[in-house]
């Protein structure tokens, strides 16, 4: 298989996709201004080919910040396919993605489910994975800005769009990326949340922001940006998946991430990104000796993280050496059933 | 407008026979509302034991430092011992080697002792010589006396016998003379003799004296080395009491390591304990995003059902 990455940093896309060939499936990274405009060209380009879209940075061997970029595959099978009034019941569109299922003959060995959501993530991939799940099959994906996705030519509002994409030639796997580690033993029981507002009033029974305020010694201005050093981690098994805060709400705190009443929370610090980075590139390495292709979300606190400490560049330097590395950046990144912040999910494509 | 009429119907209809269905999930919902409560209680009350746990795990580390204390004291007890036994070696080896400085003085006084006893023969022996002087100087003098009678015997003789006489007369004298100077000199030899005598008397006495002192100092060496065989056996007993000590001590740390071991295998069984606390809590955080998976599912029924 072959992967395809064309960008243009003034918005064209005539400039983005030149040179792509026979695609057999399309992802689109557009502008909020020519969103709509790009998503009905890329379709009269490449009509009849899978596609999806949304709304956000991309990047290969620099970020694309405003304009348009394109990711394209070939030597693959692929479906493209949306669930809609996915803020309530994406469950009814279900059937769609178990006969995108049957129709690419999907399985978890060599099957990744990219998608863009609008929004109630943890939701729609719920719903999805109750379909991926029994097939052991990976997702990755990553929250568009906006609150518009597009799959196929058409736009949508509330939905959640995705493509099958199954590689011809070999094996895929999806990775998930944390930079942080526990802080000292803080550990939480989260509780009065309001799951619809993404809020966390209390841990362990203490209102929330005074309990991060105490612990970190930040003023109620300061929190906003300390969770770039000092995000939760909701803990799940032996996996953290990352809470960033949104904003102070009263007593409580909300959050990029919907919290639920009896989640587990540790409070993180940041851990030695690079070396972290080196060792996801390693645990790559060791499981493909050839690549054909990398598609990763990057989370848009990482990469203004990576781009204040002057870090970016080499980061996209470091995972292009995987060889086709491109990705998206994020408000939220997908793997598998979990809706996490602050991390770098991705498929790698024998 | 009949259409209309007969649709509303229709949907009524259908809302009162799915409303069965609408109530299942509302009530899955409380259920499950219920359920989150009690795994936050689970988990709070899992929390409490963990922290207790900690808390007991930390009692039991510091018991055990207090018991290294208690092992390292009595290692100290036994350097301690030890030492004395480094001290009573000591002891041992200065009042052997004194022992041995005392033997030879020993050997050294009965050598002294043996001289004076040979000294006093030959004061004794030079006592009988003096005897014999004095009896052969009073001999010497009695001849003299007689000599001296003799030569007056003569002289009246020779002054009998007249002009004749006369010649005999002055070698009487002169015999008399010779008596007299033999007289004279035997006193005067006697006089020293007498001195020597009485000096060699003193020394006698002072040989005497020295020989008591000796006999004295000999005693008082053998006292010494008893001392010293007391002292060797005092310090055998201190040994003894010493290893008696060592082996309380040992008994001591063997119990220790008994009750050491004994911590050694509550330990493992506390981490034990730790690991399916932790394992109970990790299935506890699993159970959470179980739960959201579960209310993201029930969540979409009733506006499915609705619409």
């Amino acid at each position: 298989m072959k992967q395809f990455f064309g960008s243009s940093q003034r918005g064209s896309l005539q400039e983005a996709t030149q040179g792509l060939r026979d695609p057999q499936l399309i992802m689109l990274m557009s502008n909020p201004r020519q969103f709509e405009q790009h998503v009905q060209e890329l379709e009269r380009l490449f009509p009849q080919v899978p596609s999806i879209g949304c709304i956000g940075m991309s990047y290969s061997t620099q970020v694309i910040e405003s304009g348009v970029g394109v990711v394209a595959y070939s030597g693959v099978t692929a479906a493209a396919n949306v669930l809609e009034q996915v803020s309530v019941m994406p469950v009814k569109y279900i059937q769609r993605l178990q006969q995108d299922v049957k129709k690419v003959s999907a399985s978890g060995q060599n099957t990744i489910c990219i998608d863009f959501c609008s929004g109630n993530d943890a939701c729609a991939l719920t719903t999805i994975y109750t379909v991926l799940k029994p097939l052991r099959m990976s997702l990755v994906g990553g929250t568009g800005d906006g609150g518009r996705v597009s799959a196929n030519g058409r736009i949508y509002e509330d939905a959640v769009v995705y493509a099958l994409v199954k590689n011809n030639q070999g094996r895929v796997k999806a990775y998930k990326e944390n930079i942080y580690h526990q802080m000292g033993s803080y550990r939480f029981i989260a509780s009065r949340t309001d799951r619809a507002r993404y809020v966390i009033g209390a841990l362990n029974g203490q209102p929330a922001r005074d309990v991060y305020q105490k612990i970190l010694n930040v003023s109620e201005q300061e929190i906003l940006t300390q969770t770039f050093k000092n995000p939760f981690g909701k803990v799940n098994g032996n996996d953290t998946c990352i809470i960033s805060i949104k904003e102070v709400n009263g007593n409580a705190l909300a959050c990029y991430r919907q919290v639920n009443d009896s989640d587990v929370l540790n409070l993180l610090e940041l851990g030695d990104y690079r070396a972290i980075v080196k060792d996801t590139l390693s645990a790559i390495q060791a499981d493909f000796p050839k690549i054909s292709a990398v598609f990763s979300v990057n989370c848009l606190f990482r990469y203004k993280l990576f781009t204040q400490n002057n870090y970016m560049r080499d980061y996209l330097k470091e995972m292009g050496a995987l060889n086709g590395h491109a990705g998206l950046v994020g408000y939220g990144e997908h793997f598998n059933n979990q809706f996490v912040n602050q991390s770098m999910s991705c498929v790698v494509f024998e | 407008m009949l259409f209309q009429r007969k649709k509303a119907k229709q949907a009524a209809s259908q809302e009162k026979d799915l409303y069965p269905i609408l109530h299942v999930a509302n009530s899955l919902k409380e259920y499950q509302k219920e359920l989150v409560q009690k795994e936050v209680d689970s988990l709070l009350e899992l929390g409490m034991v963990g922290k207790t746990f900690d808390g007991v795990l930390g009692e039991a580390v510091v018991f055990q430092t207090k018991l290294e204390d208690f092992g390292e004291q009595f290692s100290s007890i036994n350097q301690v011992s030890d030492a004395f036994s480094t001290v009573k070696t000591q002891i041992s080896e200065s009042v052997l080697q004194a022992q041995s400085k005392v033997g030879e003085l020993q050997g050294v006084s009965r050598q002294v002792e043996s001289h004076f006893n040979e000294m006093g023969l030959t004061f004794s022996e030079l006592q009988e010589d003096f005897n014999k002087i004095k009896n052969c100087m009073s001999k010497i003098t009695s001849i003299a006396d007689q000599t001296n009678i003799l030569a007056i015997n003569a002289s009246i003789e020779a002054a009998r016998a007249g002009e004749q006489g006369k010649g005999f007369s002055v070698v009487a004298i002169e015999v008399k003379k010779l008596a007299d100077q033999i007289k004279a000199l035997i006193s005067e030899v006697d006089s020293d003799v007498q001195a020597v005598e009485e000096r060699t008397g003193l020394l006698s006495e002072k040989i005497q004296t020295s020989q008591q002192a000796l006999a004295q100092s000999v005693s008082d060496v053998q006292t010494t080395s008893e001392k010293f065989d007391q002292i060797i056996e005092a310090a055998e007993g201190a040994s003894a009491v010493q290893n008696e000590i060592s082996k309380v001590v040992d008994n001591s740390k063997s119990a220790l390591n008994t009750v050491y071991s004994f911590f050694d295998k509550i330990r493992d069984q506390y981490q034990e304990v730790v690991k399916h606390i932790n394992r109970a809590s990790a299935l506890g955080t699993t159970k959470s995003a179980m739960f959201e998976d579960v209310d993201n599912m029930i969540s979409q029924i009733p506006p499915m059902l609705k619409e």
